[in-house]
Protein backbone atom coordinates (compact mmCIF):
# COMPACT_ATOMS: atom_id res chain seq x y z
CA UNK A 1 0.00 0.00 0.00
CA UNK A 2 3.29 2.43 0.42
CA UNK A 3 3.86 2.48 -2.79
CA UNK A 4 0.24 4.57 -4.30
CA UNK A 5 -0.84 7.76 -3.21
CA UNK A 6 -4.59 7.02 -3.34
CA UNK A 7 -6.29 3.87 -3.56
CA UNK A 8 -9.84 3.05 -3.79
CA UNK A 9 -11.49 -0.23 -3.06
CA UNK A 10 -15.54 -0.56 -4.29
CA UNK A 11 -16.11 3.19 -3.03
CA UNK A 12 -19.66 3.87 -3.00
CA UNK A 13 -21.73 6.97 -2.28
CA UNK A 14 -25.30 7.99 -2.03
CA UNK A 15 -27.02 10.86 -1.56
CA UNK A 16 -30.41 10.29 -0.22
CA UNK A 17 -32.00 7.40 -2.81
CA UNK A 18 -29.51 8.26 -5.03
CA UNK A 19 -26.15 6.14 -5.95
CA UNK A 20 -23.93 8.63 -7.20
CA UNK A 21 -20.49 6.49 -7.18
CA UNK A 22 -21.45 2.87 -7.81
CA UNK A 23 -17.77 1.26 -6.76
CA UNK A 24 -15.03 2.52 -7.91
CA UNK A 25 -11.70 1.31 -8.09
CA UNK A 26 -8.52 3.02 -8.78
CA UNK A 27 -5.27 3.50 -7.45
CA UNK A 28 -2.87 6.92 -8.13
CA UNK A 29 0.95 6.63 -7.79
CA UNK A 30 3.08 9.46 -6.09
CA UNK A 31 3.84 11.81 -8.55
CA UNK A 32 1.54 10.77 -11.12
CA UNK A 33 -0.78 13.45 -13.00
CA UNK A 34 -4.12 11.94 -12.77
CA UNK A 35 -6.95 12.59 -14.56
CA UNK A 36 -10.70 11.97 -13.87
CA UNK A 37 -12.75 12.65 -17.64
CA UNK A 38 -16.77 12.26 -18.29
CA UNK A 39 -19.89 13.28 -18.35
CA UNK A 40 -21.85 15.72 -15.64
CA UNK A 41 -23.32 13.46 -12.82
CA UNK A 42 -20.93 10.81 -13.67
CA UNK A 43 -19.60 11.54 -9.91
CA UNK A 44 -16.04 12.69 -10.57
CA UNK A 45 -16.17 15.55 -8.64
CA UNK A 46 -18.00 13.48 -6.02
CA UNK A 47 -15.04 11.09 -5.32
CA UNK A 48 -12.84 13.47 -5.35
CA UNK A 49 -14.23 15.10 -2.21
CA UNK A 50 -14.43 11.78 -0.91
CA UNK A 51 -10.93 11.91 -0.99
CA UNK A 52 -10.49 14.66 1.85
CA UNK A 53 -13.55 13.40 3.46
CA UNK A 54 -15.55 16.35 2.10
CA UNK A 55 -18.49 14.36 1.67
CA UNK A 56 -18.54 10.51 3.47
CA UNK A 57 -17.78 7.10 2.07
CA UNK A 58 -20.88 4.75 2.50
CA UNK A 59 -19.39 1.39 1.61
CA UNK A 60 -15.91 0.23 -0.03
CA UNK A 61 -12.06 1.59 1.80
CA UNK A 62 -10.49 4.38 0.68
CA UNK A 63 -7.28 4.73 1.60
CA UNK A 64 -4.50 8.20 1.00
CA UNK A 65 -1.28 7.52 1.58
CA UNK A 66 -1.77 4.19 3.24
CA UNK A 67 -3.94 5.47 5.51
CA UNK A 68 -8.02 4.96 5.76
CA UNK A 69 -10.13 8.26 4.90
CA UNK A 70 -12.02 9.38 7.84
CA UNK A 71 -12.30 6.21 9.82
CA UNK A 72 -9.66 4.43 11.91
CA UNK A 73 -9.91 0.27 11.68
CA UNK A 74 -9.13 -1.57 14.56
CA UNK A 75 -9.78 -5.23 13.86
CA UNK A 76 -12.62 -5.67 12.05
CA UNK A 77 -14.31 -2.68 13.53
CA UNK A 78 -14.29 0.89 11.93
CA UNK A 79 -14.00 4.23 14.21
CA UNK A 80 -15.35 7.40 12.68
CA UNK A 81 -12.35 10.12 13.13
CA UNK A 82 -12.81 13.30 15.17
CA UNK A 83 -13.32 16.10 13.23
CA UNK A 84 -9.85 17.62 14.84
CA UNK A 85 -8.15 14.36 13.38
CA UNK A 86 -9.67 14.81 9.98
CA UNK A 87 -8.81 18.27 9.65
CA UNK A 88 -5.20 17.10 10.57
CA UNK A 89 -5.06 14.90 7.70
CA UNK A 90 -6.50 17.32 5.18
CA UNK A 91 -3.65 19.36 5.77
CA UNK A 92 -1.32 17.33 3.78
CA UNK A 93 -4.50 17.41 1.10
CA UNK A 94 -4.34 20.33 -1.10
CA UNK A 95 -7.65 21.64 -2.67
CA UNK A 96 -8.55 23.51 -5.80
CA UNK A 97 -12.20 24.21 -6.22
CA UNK A 98 -13.93 25.51 -9.68
CA UNK A 99 -14.99 28.14 -8.15
CA UNK A 100 -11.58 28.96 -6.59
CA UNK A 101 -13.83 29.89 -2.72
CA UNK A 102 -11.04 32.58 -2.42
CA UNK A 103 -11.35 34.12 0.88
CA UNK A 104 -13.61 37.77 -0.39
CA UNK A 105 -12.74 39.62 2.69
CA UNK A 106 -8.62 39.19 2.08
CA UNK A 107 -6.22 39.75 0.20
CA UNK A 108 -4.51 37.61 -2.21
CA UNK A 109 -1.52 37.71 0.28
CA UNK A 110 -3.52 36.50 3.55
CA UNK A 111 -5.32 34.07 1.28
CA UNK A 112 -2.54 32.22 1.23
CA UNK A 113 -1.13 32.94 4.54
CA UNK A 114 -3.87 31.94 6.62
CA UNK A 115 -3.43 28.03 6.55
CA UNK A 116 0.02 28.12 7.46
CA UNK A 117 -0.85 31.07 10.11
CA UNK A 118 -4.13 29.32 11.87
CA UNK A 119 -3.36 26.20 11.28
CA UNK A 120 0.51 25.14 11.31
CA UNK A 121 1.19 27.85 13.88
CA UNK A 122 3.74 29.23 10.86
CA UNK A 123 4.86 33.03 11.93
CA UNK A 124 3.62 35.87 10.19
CA UNK A 125 6.63 36.74 9.07
CA UNK A 126 7.39 33.60 7.42
CA UNK A 127 3.90 32.82 6.00
CA UNK A 128 4.61 36.18 4.49
CA UNK A 129 7.70 35.57 2.80
CA UNK A 130 6.24 32.17 1.83
CA UNK A 131 3.48 33.51 0.02
CA UNK A 132 5.17 35.90 -1.62
CA UNK A 133 7.07 33.54 -3.03
CA UNK A 134 4.18 31.36 -3.90
CA UNK A 135 2.64 34.38 -5.81
CA UNK A 136 5.73 34.69 -8.13
CA UNK A 137 5.04 31.21 -8.91
CA UNK A 138 2.07 31.46 -10.42
CA UNK A 139 2.89 34.96 -12.13
CA UNK A 140 1.38 37.17 -9.27
CA UNK A 141 3.82 38.83 -7.23
CA UNK A 142 2.23 42.67 -8.39
CA UNK A 143 -1.35 41.30 -7.32
CA UNK A 144 -0.34 40.18 -3.63
CA UNK A 145 -2.56 43.69 -1.53
CA UNK A 146 -5.42 42.72 -4.07
CA UNK A 147 -8.35 41.51 -3.23
CA UNK A 148 -10.06 38.65 -5.01
CA UNK A 149 -13.14 40.92 -6.26
CA UNK A 150 -10.46 42.90 -8.16
CA UNK A 151 -8.59 39.89 -9.45
CA UNK A 152 -9.71 38.42 -12.62
CA UNK A 153 -11.26 34.36 -13.00
CA UNK A 154 -7.98 33.37 -13.80
CA UNK A 155 -5.90 35.02 -11.34
CA UNK A 156 -8.16 34.38 -8.64
CA UNK A 157 -7.59 30.65 -9.27
CA UNK A 158 -3.32 30.63 -9.61
CA UNK A 159 -4.22 32.47 -6.13
CA UNK A 160 -6.16 29.45 -4.73
CA UNK A 161 -3.22 27.08 -6.49
CA UNK A 162 -0.43 29.10 -4.31
CA UNK A 163 -3.17 29.01 -1.20
CA UNK A 164 -3.09 24.99 -1.68
CA UNK A 165 0.55 25.02 -2.01
CA UNK A 166 1.31 27.16 1.01
CA UNK A 167 0.32 23.99 2.85
CA UNK A 168 2.67 22.03 1.44
CA UNK A 169 0.80 19.28 0.35
CA UNK A 170 1.23 15.67 -0.50
CA UNK A 171 -1.81 15.41 -2.81
CA UNK A 172 -3.57 18.04 -4.76
CA UNK A 173 -6.99 17.52 -6.12
CA UNK A 174 -8.24 19.81 -9.12
CA UNK A 175 -12.09 19.95 -9.22
CA UNK A 176 -12.98 21.45 -12.71
CA UNK A 177 -10.46 24.49 -12.18
CA UNK A 178 -11.00 25.75 -15.23
CA UNK A 179 -14.76 25.28 -15.86
CA UNK A 180 -15.50 28.80 -14.40
CA UNK A 181 -13.00 30.68 -16.74
CA UNK A 182 -12.93 32.59 -20.00
CA UNK A 183 -11.58 30.84 -22.45
CA UNK A 184 -8.61 32.70 -22.83
CA UNK A 185 -7.85 32.58 -18.95
CA UNK A 186 -7.40 28.99 -18.87
CA UNK A 187 -4.40 28.85 -20.51
CA UNK A 188 -2.58 30.84 -17.43
CA UNK A 189 -4.00 27.94 -15.25
CA UNK A 190 -2.65 24.90 -17.14
CA UNK A 191 0.54 26.43 -17.09
CA UNK A 192 0.54 26.91 -13.53
CA UNK A 193 -0.54 22.99 -13.45
CA UNK A 194 1.40 21.84 -15.89
CA UNK A 195 4.42 23.46 -14.04
CA UNK A 196 3.75 21.64 -10.96
CA UNK A 197 3.09 18.34 -12.53
CA UNK A 198 6.53 19.01 -13.74
CA UNK A 199 7.69 19.77 -10.09
CA UNK A 200 6.47 16.42 -9.54
CA UNK A 201 3.13 16.85 -7.65
CA UNK A 202 0.69 14.09 -7.23
CA UNK A 203 -2.08 15.12 -8.98
CA UNK A 204 -5.80 14.35 -9.33
CA UNK A 205 -7.18 16.67 -11.56
CA UNK A 206 -11.13 16.69 -12.90
CA UNK A 207 -11.25 18.24 -16.36
CA UNK A 208 -12.79 18.90 -19.28
CA UNK A 209 -9.59 19.67 -20.81
CA UNK A 210 -8.70 17.08 -22.91
CA UNK A 211 -5.30 18.61 -24.09
CA UNK A 212 -4.26 18.92 -20.62
CA UNK A 213 -4.77 15.48 -20.15
CA UNK A 214 -2.92 14.30 -23.24
CA UNK A 215 -0.01 16.43 -22.13
CA UNK A 216 0.54 16.29 -18.79
CA UNK A 217 -1.55 13.12 -17.48
CA UNK A 218 0.37 10.39 -16.61
CA UNK A 219 -3.01 8.07 -16.10
CA UNK A 220 -6.80 8.85 -17.31
CA UNK A 221 -10.25 7.40 -15.91
CA UNK A 222 -13.48 7.55 -17.94
CA UNK A 223 -16.29 7.68 -15.48
CA UNK A 224 -19.77 7.59 -16.06
CA UNK A 225 -22.78 7.18 -13.56
CA UNK A 226 -20.57 6.25 -11.03
CA UNK A 227 -18.61 3.73 -12.50
CA UNK A 228 -14.94 3.45 -14.05
CA UNK A 229 -15.80 2.57 -17.22
CA UNK A 230 -12.10 2.90 -18.92
CA UNK A 231 -9.04 3.78 -17.54
CA UNK A 232 -5.16 3.45 -18.86
CA UNK A 233 -2.76 6.24 -20.03
CA UNK A 234 -4.48 9.52 -21.60
CA UNK A 235 -2.77 8.55 -24.86
CA UNK A 236 -4.01 5.74 -25.28
CA UNK A 237 -8.16 6.29 -23.84
CA UNK A 238 -8.53 9.33 -25.88
CA UNK A 239 -7.03 8.49 -29.44
CA UNK A 240 -7.96 5.14 -29.29
CA UNK A 241 -10.92 4.42 -26.99
CA UNK A 242 -12.81 0.94 -26.41
CA UNK A 243 -15.77 1.53 -24.68
CA UNK A 244 -18.77 2.16 -26.81
CA UNK A 245 -19.35 4.96 -23.92
CA UNK A 246 -15.87 6.83 -24.25
CA UNK A 247 -16.63 6.82 -28.07
CA UNK A 248 -19.65 8.77 -27.70
CA UNK A 249 -18.34 10.93 -24.64
CA UNK A 250 -15.10 11.73 -26.57
CA UNK A 251 -16.87 12.45 -29.63
CA UNK A 252 -18.87 15.06 -28.27
CA UNK A 253 -15.83 17.12 -26.33
CA UNK A 254 -12.72 16.63 -28.74
CA UNK B 1 -24.28 67.59 -18.37
CA UNK B 2 -20.77 65.79 -19.76
CA UNK B 3 -20.93 62.19 -20.51
CA UNK B 4 -17.69 60.26 -20.86
CA UNK B 5 -17.46 57.96 -24.28
CA UNK B 6 -15.37 55.25 -24.47
CA UNK B 7 -12.87 55.39 -27.63
CA UNK B 8 -12.90 52.26 -28.63
CA UNK B 9 -16.51 52.50 -28.84
CA UNK B 10 -17.30 54.80 -31.52
CA UNK B 11 -16.88 53.81 -35.46
CA UNK B 12 -13.74 53.07 -36.66
CA UNK B 13 -14.24 55.94 -39.81
CA UNK B 14 -14.71 58.60 -37.23
CA UNK B 15 -11.62 61.25 -37.17
CA UNK B 16 -8.52 60.61 -34.64
CA UNK B 17 -9.54 63.19 -32.33
CA UNK B 18 -13.07 61.10 -31.64
CA UNK B 19 -16.88 61.89 -31.50
CA UNK B 20 -17.35 65.62 -29.46
CA UNK B 21 -18.79 65.37 -26.24
CA UNK B 22 -22.32 65.07 -25.93
CA UNK B 23 -23.57 68.81 -24.43
CA UNK B 24 -27.75 68.05 -24.12
CA UNK B 25 -30.26 69.86 -22.21
CA UNK B 26 -31.31 67.93 -19.25
CA UNK B 27 -34.84 67.77 -18.74
CA UNK B 28 -36.59 69.67 -16.39
CA UNK B 29 -38.46 67.75 -13.25
CA UNK B 30 -40.80 70.61 -13.20
CA UNK B 31 -42.95 68.17 -10.44
CA UNK B 32 -40.06 68.42 -8.24
CA UNK B 33 -40.16 71.88 -7.64
CA UNK B 34 -43.94 71.63 -6.88
CA UNK B 35 -43.62 69.24 -4.48
CA UNK B 36 -40.94 70.70 -2.32
CA UNK B 37 -42.85 73.66 -2.13
CA UNK B 38 -45.92 71.65 -0.76
CA UNK B 39 -43.76 69.60 1.71
CA UNK B 40 -42.18 73.03 3.14
CA UNK B 41 -45.77 74.40 3.19
CA UNK B 42 -46.77 71.53 5.42
CA UNK B 43 -43.93 71.56 7.47
CA UNK B 44 -44.23 74.93 8.44
CA UNK B 45 -47.79 74.79 8.80
CA UNK B 46 -47.03 71.82 11.69
CA UNK B 47 -44.01 74.56 12.91
CA UNK B 48 -46.20 76.81 13.70
CA UNK B 49 -48.84 75.15 14.80
CA UNK B 50 -46.54 73.30 17.54
CA UNK B 51 -45.01 77.25 18.52
CA UNK B 52 -48.60 78.33 19.05
CA UNK B 53 -49.49 75.66 21.10
CA UNK B 54 -49.86 75.86 24.89
CA UNK B 55 -46.12 75.06 25.80
CA UNK B 56 -43.66 76.51 27.07
CA UNK B 57 -40.91 76.42 25.09
CA UNK B 58 -38.28 78.49 26.49
CA UNK B 59 -37.91 75.31 29.36
CA UNK B 60 -36.88 72.81 27.02
CA UNK B 61 -33.34 74.77 26.39
CA UNK B 62 -33.25 76.10 30.13
CA UNK B 63 -32.88 72.05 31.09
CA UNK B 64 -31.91 70.63 28.22
CA UNK B 65 -27.98 70.63 29.43
CA UNK B 66 -29.50 69.84 33.33
CA UNK B 67 -26.79 67.99 35.32
CA UNK B 68 -29.77 65.53 35.85
CA UNK B 69 -30.48 64.83 32.34
CA UNK B 70 -26.97 64.87 31.29
CA UNK B 71 -26.70 61.98 33.84
CA UNK B 72 -29.36 60.01 32.12
CA UNK B 73 -28.16 60.57 28.86
CA UNK B 74 -25.17 58.80 30.07
CA UNK B 75 -27.23 56.38 32.22
CA UNK B 76 -29.29 55.60 28.57
CA UNK B 77 -25.71 55.25 26.83
CA UNK B 78 -24.22 52.96 29.20
CA UNK B 79 -27.65 50.42 29.48
CA UNK B 80 -27.45 50.99 25.48
CA UNK B 81 -24.18 49.77 24.93
CA UNK B 82 -24.21 46.87 27.82
CA UNK B 83 -27.36 45.30 27.23
CA UNK B 84 -26.54 45.31 23.04
CA UNK B 85 -23.03 43.70 24.15
CA UNK B 86 -24.75 41.23 26.43
CA UNK B 87 -27.55 40.72 22.64
CA UNK B 88 -25.05 40.54 20.55
CA UNK B 89 -22.43 38.13 22.26
CA UNK B 90 -25.34 35.61 23.29
CA UNK B 91 -27.15 36.21 19.70
CA UNK B 92 -23.74 35.04 17.86
CA UNK B 93 -23.40 32.08 20.76
CA UNK B 94 -27.35 31.18 20.15
CA UNK B 95 -26.79 31.15 16.30
CA UNK B 96 -24.14 29.09 16.63
CA UNK B 97 -25.49 26.54 18.55
CA UNK B 98 -28.64 26.65 16.84
CA UNK B 99 -27.12 25.97 13.31
CA UNK B 100 -25.06 23.17 15.75
CA UNK B 101 -24.97 19.46 14.09
CA UNK B 102 -25.90 18.71 17.86
CA UNK B 103 -29.58 18.27 18.53
CA UNK B 104 -28.89 18.69 21.86
CA UNK B 105 -27.65 22.42 21.84
CA UNK B 106 -29.60 23.39 18.59
CA UNK B 107 -32.90 22.44 20.55
CA UNK B 108 -31.43 24.37 23.64
CA UNK B 109 -31.18 27.62 21.70
CA UNK B 110 -34.10 26.70 20.25
CA UNK B 111 -35.72 26.89 23.17
CA UNK B 112 -34.52 30.22 24.22
CA UNK B 113 -35.70 32.30 21.65
CA UNK B 114 -38.85 30.63 21.73
CA UNK B 115 -38.98 32.22 25.18
CA UNK B 116 -37.59 35.07 25.07
CA UNK B 117 -38.97 36.49 21.93
CA UNK B 118 -42.55 35.47 22.87
CA UNK B 119 -43.19 37.39 25.94
CA UNK B 120 -43.15 41.30 25.93
CA UNK B 121 -39.81 42.61 27.16
CA UNK B 122 -41.29 45.33 29.50
CA UNK B 123 -43.20 41.62 31.04
CA UNK B 124 -39.57 40.59 31.05
CA UNK B 125 -38.60 42.93 33.16
CA UNK B 126 -40.95 43.26 35.50
CA UNK B 127 -41.07 39.39 36.47
CA UNK B 128 -37.17 39.96 36.83
CA UNK B 129 -37.33 42.59 38.90
CA UNK B 130 -39.82 40.29 41.31
CA UNK B 131 -37.87 37.17 40.89
CA UNK B 132 -36.99 37.53 45.10
CA UNK B 133 -40.08 36.10 45.49
CA UNK B 134 -38.73 32.97 44.06
CA UNK B 135 -35.22 32.66 45.30
CA UNK B 136 -34.95 34.47 48.02
CA UNK B 137 -31.11 34.06 48.26
CA UNK B 138 -28.09 33.72 45.34
CA UNK B 139 -25.78 30.91 46.20
CA UNK B 140 -22.98 30.52 44.83
CA UNK B 141 -22.02 28.18 47.46
CA UNK B 142 -18.66 29.50 49.02
CA UNK B 143 -18.20 32.18 46.23
CA UNK B 144 -21.01 34.43 46.72
CA UNK B 145 -23.75 34.50 48.83
CA UNK B 146 -26.36 36.97 49.63
CA UNK B 147 -30.25 38.22 49.34
CA UNK B 148 -31.94 38.22 46.30
CA UNK B 149 -32.72 41.88 46.67
CA UNK B 150 -29.26 43.31 47.53
CA UNK B 151 -27.83 41.42 44.47
CA UNK B 152 -30.30 42.55 41.87
CA UNK B 153 -29.69 45.92 41.53
CA UNK B 154 -31.83 47.74 38.96
CA UNK B 155 -29.16 48.18 36.53
CA UNK B 156 -28.84 44.43 37.00
CA UNK B 157 -32.10 43.88 36.71
CA UNK B 158 -32.07 46.22 33.53
CA UNK B 159 -29.54 44.52 31.73
CA UNK B 160 -30.60 41.36 32.26
CA UNK B 161 -34.17 42.18 31.22
CA UNK B 162 -32.91 43.84 27.69
CA UNK B 163 -29.81 41.94 27.11
CA UNK B 164 -31.44 38.71 27.42
CA UNK B 165 -34.20 39.57 25.23
CA UNK B 166 -31.83 41.49 23.06
CA UNK B 167 -30.31 37.94 22.44
CA UNK B 168 -32.78 36.28 21.17
CA UNK B 169 -33.49 38.56 18.23
CA UNK B 170 -29.67 38.86 18.00
CA UNK B 171 -30.05 34.91 17.36
CA UNK B 172 -31.87 35.27 14.44
CA UNK B 173 -29.81 37.97 12.47
CA UNK B 174 -26.50 36.53 13.47
CA UNK B 175 -27.98 33.31 12.28
CA UNK B 176 -29.74 34.73 8.96
CA UNK B 177 -25.78 36.39 8.38
CA UNK B 178 -24.26 32.58 8.84
CA UNK B 179 -26.21 31.19 6.42
CA UNK B 180 -25.45 34.13 4.15
CA UNK B 181 -21.68 33.26 3.31
CA UNK B 182 -21.27 30.53 0.91
CA UNK B 183 -20.92 26.93 1.63
CA UNK B 184 -17.77 26.95 -0.47
CA UNK B 185 -16.41 29.04 2.01
CA UNK B 186 -16.26 26.61 4.86
CA UNK B 187 -15.21 23.80 2.25
CA UNK B 188 -12.27 25.63 1.15
CA UNK B 189 -11.23 26.49 4.86
CA UNK B 190 -11.71 22.89 5.85
CA UNK B 191 -10.20 21.58 3.18
CA UNK B 192 -7.14 23.45 3.90
CA UNK B 193 -7.11 21.78 7.40
CA UNK B 194 -8.88 24.13 9.51
CA UNK B 195 -10.89 23.49 12.49
CA UNK B 196 -14.69 23.66 12.87
CA UNK B 197 -14.19 26.87 15.30
CA UNK B 198 -11.20 28.45 12.90
CA UNK B 199 -13.38 28.18 9.95
CA UNK B 200 -16.46 30.36 12.30
CA UNK B 201 -14.00 32.31 13.55
CA UNK B 202 -11.55 33.56 10.80
CA UNK B 203 -13.44 32.68 7.73
CA UNK B 204 -17.53 33.29 8.14
CA UNK B 205 -18.12 35.33 10.64
CA UNK B 206 -15.98 38.31 8.91
CA UNK B 207 -18.22 37.67 6.29
CA UNK B 208 -21.63 37.01 7.78
CA UNK B 209 -20.60 41.15 9.13
CA UNK B 210 -21.76 42.42 6.54
CA UNK B 211 -25.39 40.77 6.67
CA UNK B 212 -25.41 41.45 10.19
CA UNK B 213 -24.86 44.96 10.92
CA UNK B 214 -27.03 46.54 9.30
CA UNK B 215 -30.49 45.18 10.72
CA UNK B 216 -27.77 45.30 14.37
CA UNK B 217 -27.59 49.10 13.69
CA UNK B 218 -31.44 49.07 13.85
CA UNK B 219 -31.49 46.81 17.31
CA UNK B 220 -29.19 49.36 18.58
CA UNK B 221 -31.24 52.13 17.96
CA UNK B 222 -34.05 50.33 19.26
CA UNK B 223 -32.67 49.38 22.19
CA UNK B 224 -31.92 53.08 23.00
CA UNK B 225 -35.48 53.98 22.90
CA UNK B 226 -36.26 50.79 25.08
CA UNK B 227 -33.99 51.55 27.98
CA UNK B 228 -36.99 54.37 28.32
CA UNK B 229 -38.89 51.24 29.75
CA UNK B 230 -36.71 50.52 32.75
CA UNK B 231 -38.20 52.83 35.32
CA UNK B 232 -40.42 50.17 35.68
CA UNK B 233 -37.59 48.49 37.80
CA UNK B 234 -36.46 51.42 39.20
CA UNK B 235 -33.48 52.27 37.17
CA UNK B 236 -32.97 56.15 36.25
CA UNK B 237 -32.41 56.95 32.90
CA UNK B 238 -33.04 59.76 30.12
CA UNK B 239 -36.82 59.54 29.97
CA UNK B 240 -37.31 58.89 34.17
CA UNK B 241 -35.19 62.07 34.90
CA UNK B 242 -37.03 63.87 32.46
CA UNK B 243 -40.31 62.83 33.87
CA UNK B 244 -38.99 63.92 37.33
CA UNK B 245 -38.01 67.33 36.52
CA UNK B 246 -41.31 67.63 34.50
CA UNK B 247 -42.55 67.23 38.12
CA UNK B 248 -40.69 68.99 40.00
CA UNK B 249 -40.58 72.26 37.96
CA UNK B 250 -44.37 72.07 35.92
CA UNK B 251 -43.09 71.73 33.20
CA UNK B 252 -43.83 67.74 31.91
CA UNK B 253 -44.88 68.32 28.55
CA UNK B 254 -41.98 70.06 27.77
CA UNK B 255 -39.60 67.97 29.40
CA UNK B 256 -41.46 65.13 27.10
CA UNK B 257 -39.97 67.22 24.09
CA UNK B 258 -36.83 67.71 25.44
CA UNK B 259 -36.26 63.48 26.04
CA UNK B 260 -37.51 62.75 22.31
CA UNK B 261 -34.86 65.95 21.41
CA UNK B 262 -31.92 63.96 22.97
CA UNK B 263 -33.31 60.32 21.85
CA UNK B 264 -32.96 62.07 18.33
CA UNK B 265 -29.58 63.03 18.61
CA UNK B 266 -28.46 59.84 20.08
CA UNK B 267 -29.77 57.93 17.27
CA UNK B 268 -28.05 60.09 14.74
CA UNK B 269 -24.87 59.93 16.57
CA UNK B 270 -25.54 56.11 16.43
CA UNK B 271 -26.58 56.35 12.49
CA UNK B 272 -23.36 57.79 11.43
CA UNK B 273 -21.57 55.20 13.65
CA UNK B 274 -23.14 52.78 11.68
CA UNK B 275 -22.56 53.77 8.58
CA UNK B 276 -18.42 53.48 9.12
CA UNK B 277 -18.33 49.98 10.54
CA UNK B 278 -20.28 48.50 7.30
CA UNK B 279 -17.87 50.34 5.42
CA UNK B 280 -15.29 48.50 7.36
CA UNK B 281 -17.00 45.07 6.73
CA UNK B 282 -17.53 46.32 2.88
CA UNK B 283 -13.76 45.94 2.01
CA UNK B 284 -12.85 43.52 -0.17
CA UNK B 285 -17.17 43.03 -1.20
CA UNK B 286 -16.60 45.46 -3.61
CA UNK B 287 -13.79 47.32 -6.18
CA UNK B 288 -14.04 50.26 -4.12
CA UNK B 289 -15.15 51.38 -0.47
CA UNK B 290 -18.49 53.62 -0.68
CA UNK B 291 -17.82 57.32 -0.09
CA UNK B 292 -17.75 58.54 3.67
CA UNK B 293 -20.83 60.44 4.77
CA UNK B 294 -18.91 63.81 4.17
CA UNK B 295 -18.02 62.64 0.75
CA UNK B 296 -21.39 62.34 -0.17
CA UNK B 297 -22.77 65.21 0.92
CA UNK B 298 -19.74 66.95 -0.74
CA UNK B 299 -21.48 65.32 -4.30
CA UNK B 300 -24.69 65.48 -3.19
CA UNK B 301 -24.43 69.07 -3.19
CA UNK B 302 -22.64 69.16 -6.39
CA UNK B 303 -25.23 67.41 -8.11
CA UNK B 304 -28.24 69.90 -6.51
CA UNK B 305 -26.28 72.47 -7.98
CA UNK B 306 -26.66 71.25 -11.42
CA UNK B 307 -29.85 69.13 -11.27
CA UNK B 308 -27.89 66.23 -12.61
CA UNK B 309 -30.33 63.84 -11.82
Amino acid sequence: MSTSMVKAEGVHKSFGPVEVLKGIDLEVKPGEVFCLIGPSGSGKSTFLRCINHLEKVNAGRLYVDGHLVGYRQKGDKLYELKDSEVARKRRDIGMVFQRFNLFPHMTALENIMEAPVQVKGVSRAQARERAAQLMERVGLADKAGSYPSQLSGGQQQRVAIARALAMDPKLMLFDEPTSALDPELVGDVLDVMRDLAESGMTMIVVTHEMGFAREVGDSLVFMDEGVVVESGHPRDVLTNPQHERTQSFLSKVL
Amino acid sequence: MTVDIDKTAGPEDVPPAGPEAIKAIPVRHYGRYVSAVIAIAIFVSIIYAFAQGKINWGAVPDYFFDDRIIKGVGQTMLLTVLSMVIGIAGGILLAVMRLSRNPVTSSIAWFYIWFFRGTPVLVQLVVWFNLGLVFEYINLGPIYKDYWSSFMTPLLTALLGLGLNEAAYMAEICRAGLLSVDEGQTEASHALGMSHGKTLRRIVIPQAMRVIVPPTGNEVINMLKTTSLVSVVQFAELFRYAQDIGQSSGAPVEMYFLAAAWYLVLTSVLSVGQYYIERYYARGSSRSLPATPLQKIKANMLSLASWRR
